[in-house]
């Protein structure tokens, strides 16, 4: 008999509303879903429609006007921001259309960066940087700068970043938006892998449709909403 | 965690060769000068001039660091709205930033020192010889460069307390805009 999965992020009546230039844009309305732990889910939908700002209140980088986020049993809709920086950096990990990447540390350093404000010894925290290396097969290109990579190299070396903490849950935000076809294939099929293998749950916004397959389930978000 | 974040914080300055050159440059130059008319004023009486010299590198200073203070936080926006992204809370990158700073200015005070006893024994050798026997063998003393150090540190620990504010402004969500757009 299948073991029933925990929920691991629950966003209930969520709202969020944006200012710009005057007008008010209703970004996130009346938002209620439910992820449960080792989901791999993908967001889609057009320019504008909320998906990135959904991510980011699920996330606590940003926080809703309304509603409530449950994030693994914890209301984080108004928790203050050394709180939710605890929580990103113990449960959370996140991939960038842009990589994010620090020019001036090598690929290790990057990975490592996540855990040099924890406890743990500074060999153990190359250890990790190592494995999470390996795991995204970026081993060998571990001492080059990102100025040294392609765009797939240096995606690759963000979702080792990602994964070193062992996170509950993979953000990622157009991950595959800057990135050719075939570096495409090779980064979602890891995305993918690190779900499988580390039952992380993984979150993906992207626009792209031949994005969607590699989801358990997709999310079509459209003015704010999803449909 | 904080000796391990500043360990990083050199690591990184150095990196940035460029900045790293000229600050400590400018710097090095400041703390010379300045103590130069500290020694002036202590040994000599000095006078107003040199008690003027004494403000204006001291101002020069200050205006000096704020402006890398600004410079190393505004360069980096990005990079600190990525670590907080990835977890790092305020105090974590505070911790960077002040050992970025810091080690531009002792950088600087390094050079001095190691400038002054080249100078003290260069010129040591030099008058045992009979040579340039009319120039002191001791250009400034322990003293001036004590006193230049103690406010250079304190010109530091205002710019520092203005980056940990710019700091507390950057949003983690700046992260994920993006570049250029």
């Amino acid at each position: 008999m299948p073991v029933a999965k925990d929920v691991m992020i629950e966003c209930i009546d969520v709202n969020k509303e944006y200012r710009r230039a005057g007008a008010i844009i209703r970004a996130l309305v009346d938002i209620n879903i439910s992820i449960k732990s080792g989901d791999f889910i993908i967001i889609q939908g057009p320019t504008g429609c909320g998906k990135s700002t959904l991510l980011n209140v699920m996330s606590g980088l940003d926080l809703p006007d309304a509603g409530k986020i449950i994030f693994d049993g914890e209301n984080i809709a108004r928790s203050k921001e050394d709180r939710l920086a605890k929580i990103r950096r113990q449960k959370v990990g996140f991939v960038f259309q842009d990589f994010n990447l620090i020019n001036t540390l090598t690929a290790s350093e990057n990975v490592e960066a996540m855990l040099w404000p924890t406890v743990l010894r500074s060999r153990e925290i190359e250890n990790r940087a190592i494995a999470a290396l390996r795991d995204v097969n970026m081993l060998e290109r571990k001492d080059h700068f990102p100025v040294e990579m392609s765009g797939g190299e240096k995606q690759r070396v963000a979702l080792a970043r990602a994964i070193v903490g062992k996170p509950r849950v993979v953000f990622a935000d157009e991950p595959t938006g800057n990135l050719d076809p075939q570096s495409e294939i090779e980064v979602m099929q890891l995305l993918k892998q690190i779900n499988k293998d580390y039952e992380t749950t993984i979150i993906c916004v992207s626009h792209r449709e031949s994005v969607a397959k590699y989801g358990d389930k997709v999310i079509k978000m459209d003015k704010g909403r999803i449909i | 965690m904080a000796f391990r974040l500043w360990r990083k914080a050199i690591k990184m300055t150095l990196r940035e060769k460029k900045i790293y050159v000229i600050f400590t440059g400018i710097y090095t130059i400041l703390i010379f000068l300045t103590s130069f008319f500290i020694e002036t004023t202590l040994s000599a009486g000095g006078g107003f001039l040199s008690n003027y010299f004494i403000i204006i590198f001291f101002v020069t200073s200050l205006i000096l660091s704020l402006l890398y203070s600004w410079l190393v936080v505004s360069r980096n926006r990005r990079t600190f709205a990525t670590l907080k992204c990835i977890g790092w809370e305020n105090s974590n990158i505070n911790s960077l930033v002040t050992g970025i700073i810091l080690f531009t200015t002792i950088s600087g005070f390094i050079i001095v020192i190691e400038g002054l006893f080249h100078y003290a024994a260069i010129m040591g050798y030099l008058q045992s010889i009979g040579m340039l026997t009319n120039y002191p063998s001791i250009l400034i003393s322990l003293t001036p460069v004590v006193i230049t150090f103690g406010m250079f540190l304190f010109v530091q620990i205002i710019a520092i307390i203005l980056a940990n504010r710019k700091i507390l402004k950057v949003r983690p969500v700046q992260a994920l805009k993006r570049v250029g757009g």
